[in-house]
């Protein structure tokens, strides 16, 4: 077993960026189309420049999948759900509504297409 | 002789599904916009009924503390067929499904929101009055044992009412009549054709002319039509079953184009018409009706139907909203049903759990928002009627409206002062 020193983030990035570096030449390293990728490997998607701020949006935009006040995210759109909870007087927060409509995040929740 | 007019105003726009479209959403949807339209409703009343009780969310419950919670209810019932049954290990003899009630004494209820559910218990709520799709608000407290012991329960109550208009002088009658049920083989054309003779004024001498002029308005309230069962099986047709089946509707269409000619009318779909299946059922298209449909006074509508005739609402079904109630819980008649609806604010609260529903994500259109003055049921066995109050004053008329085709009979209601009484039609012969 490997030993696992001081940063044990840096120790599963540098693991993890060998396997998407060798799967991933077919398709472009984008985290809206590694759909399926994601579900099995759910901190790392992108490729290694891009990644920090990919995972920092989706950090962001997944604690808004999960927050239960704006409803079931299953099914619908994270920009629909947002206007969703616009129109029902929830006041979501402008932040996400500016990533959504920026198209580099992933436009559905994590489980769509797998539930 | 004149007929009489009135100002019409239609207010289906909210049930129909033109602009919706399908992205795979589920009916978690649904709930949650109706879980959140009711619970804000809710919450506005609560101050009022019990100021002194915190309000929390389910999983904020605290073992002993009295609060209120609001969430929508699921009864759990032992008999409701279910899917998985047939999928069992053990097949224990499973009594055959009888399609008129699915109540059994064990029945219990379950009140859930985002955070959780809890099991229900105590008297003030039984679960033979409730369904699964209802929102309440609940004082109580979390008992030892788990489950929240309900001490009082809240209804949103008559929604606010339009003050019912004043002013007119004369008598002005809507006639309803449901279940006509063209082309199939309970129906008598002639009850049907006397029918439309009255309306239009063809039957009767001067007297009962008169009355007929007093008719200003028809409303169809489903099953106007049925198309034999047997060639809707799926087989092949051949083109005499293809005329066959246009039959009925063009028998319709023919008696529809008789009254157009003279009134305004609108006709609702139902279970057995060529409409969708599941809720709100959208208008029966306009090339079923070439004669009818030429004439401006034809107004195909939707199901639920909501309209204004002279600034007097009405709220009508063809009846699959209490038919589906009636099989999950127990009232001593039809018209508590109806009143319950009304109580709760929902025309289909058993939608989408066992009533066929779209499924909307971002509204729930059998919210009731505005209480109407007439709210009518179609399809049912029998004429029933009772006019009830509100806490604000508000006042309906309820009228169960029964099978034409089993009855002969239709509903005159007075847009004056909303009384109520029936046109009854018989074809035998005395001898």
């Amino acid at each position: 077993m490997a030993t696992v020193s001081g940063n044990m983030k840096g120790f599963y990035r540098q693991k993890k960026n060998a396997i998407t570096k060798k799967s991933s030449n077919k398709s472009p390293i984008n985290a809206a189309t590694l759909g399926s990728v994601a579900a099995q490997t759910p901190a790392h998607a992108g490729s290694p420049d891009l990644e920090d701020e990919h995972k920092a949006s989706e950090v962001v935009l997944r604690q808004f999948d999960m927050n239960m006040a704006y409803g079931p995210c299953i099914g619908i759109t994270r920009l629909a759900r947002w206007e969703r909870a616009l129109r029902l007087g929830l006041n979501p927060p402008q932040e996400i509504e500016t990533l959504l409509k920026s198209g580099k995040v992933q436009a559905e929740s994590l489980w769509d297409g797998c539930i | 002789m004149e007929r009489v007019q009135c100002s019409y105003h239609s207010e289906d726009e909210a049930f129909k599904i033109g602009k919706e479209t399908y992205r795979g959403q589920q009916y978690s949807q649904i709930y949650f916009a109706r879980l959140h339209l009711m619970r804000t409703l809710l919450y506005s009343l609560v101050p009022h009924w019990k100021p002194n009780f915190p309000v929390c969310t389910v999983l904020g419950l605290e073992e002993g503390k009295e609060c209120v919670i609001v969430g929508t209810l699921y009864k759990h019932m032992k008999l409701k067929p279910c899917i998985l049954d047939e999928y069992s290990k053990e097949r224990s003899v499973v009594p055959l499904v009888k399609s008129h009630n699915f109540m059994h004494p064990d029945d219990h209820l379950v009140l859930e929101d985002e955070s959780g559910r809890v099991k229900l218990s105590g008297n003030p709520i039984s679960p033979s009055e409730y369904v699964t799709g209802n929102v309440v608000a609940l004082l109580g407290k979390e008992s030892g044992a788990g489950d929240f012991l309900v001490l009082e329960v809240l209804d949103a109550g008559l929604p606010p009412q339009i003050e019912f208009p004043l002013k007119s002088r004369e008598d002005k009658y809507v006639v309803i009549v449901s279940g006509l049920s063209v082309g199939s083989s309970n129906s008598n054309p002639l009850q049907v054709q006397l029918l439309i003779d009255h309306i239009t004024g063809h039957l009767g001498d001067e007297k009962e002319q008169t009355i007929a002029s007093q008719i200003t308005h028809v409303v169809f309230a489903g099953n106007s039509v049925e198309i034999p069962r047997r060639l809707l099986n799926g087989q092949n047709s051949t083109s005499k079953d293809l005329s066959r089946m246009a039959e009925s509707i063009k028998e319709l269409d023919i008696l529809l184009s008789q009254i157009a000619a003279g009134l305004t009318l609108d006709i609702m779909p139902g279970p057995s018409d060529p409409s969708n299946f599941s809720l709100p059922q959208q208008p029966l298209h306009r090339c079923l009706f070439p004669g009818s449909s030429q004439y401006n006074t034809f107004r195909s509508c939707t199901n639920p139907h909501c309209f204004e005739l002279d600034n007097v609402r009405f709220l009508g079904t063809s009846g699959q909203n209490i038919d589906d109630l009636e099989k999950y819980s127990d009232a001593k008649d039809k018209l508590e049903f109806m009143e319950r609806t009304l109580r709760w604010r929902h025309v289909a609260p058993t939608a989408p759990n066992t009533l066929g529903c779209y499924p909307y994500t971002d509204r729930d259109p059998f919210f009731i928002e505005s209480c109407p003055h007439v709210y009518f049921v179609g399809n049912q066995d029998k004429y029933e009627t009772r006019v009830i109050k509100g806490s604000e004053g508000q006042l309906v008329r309820l009228i169960c409206v029964p099978k034409f085709s089993e009855t002969g009979v239709a509903i005159m209601l007075n847009l004056r002062d909303l009384e109520c009484h029936t046109l009854s039609f018989g074809t035998q012969l005395s001898s």
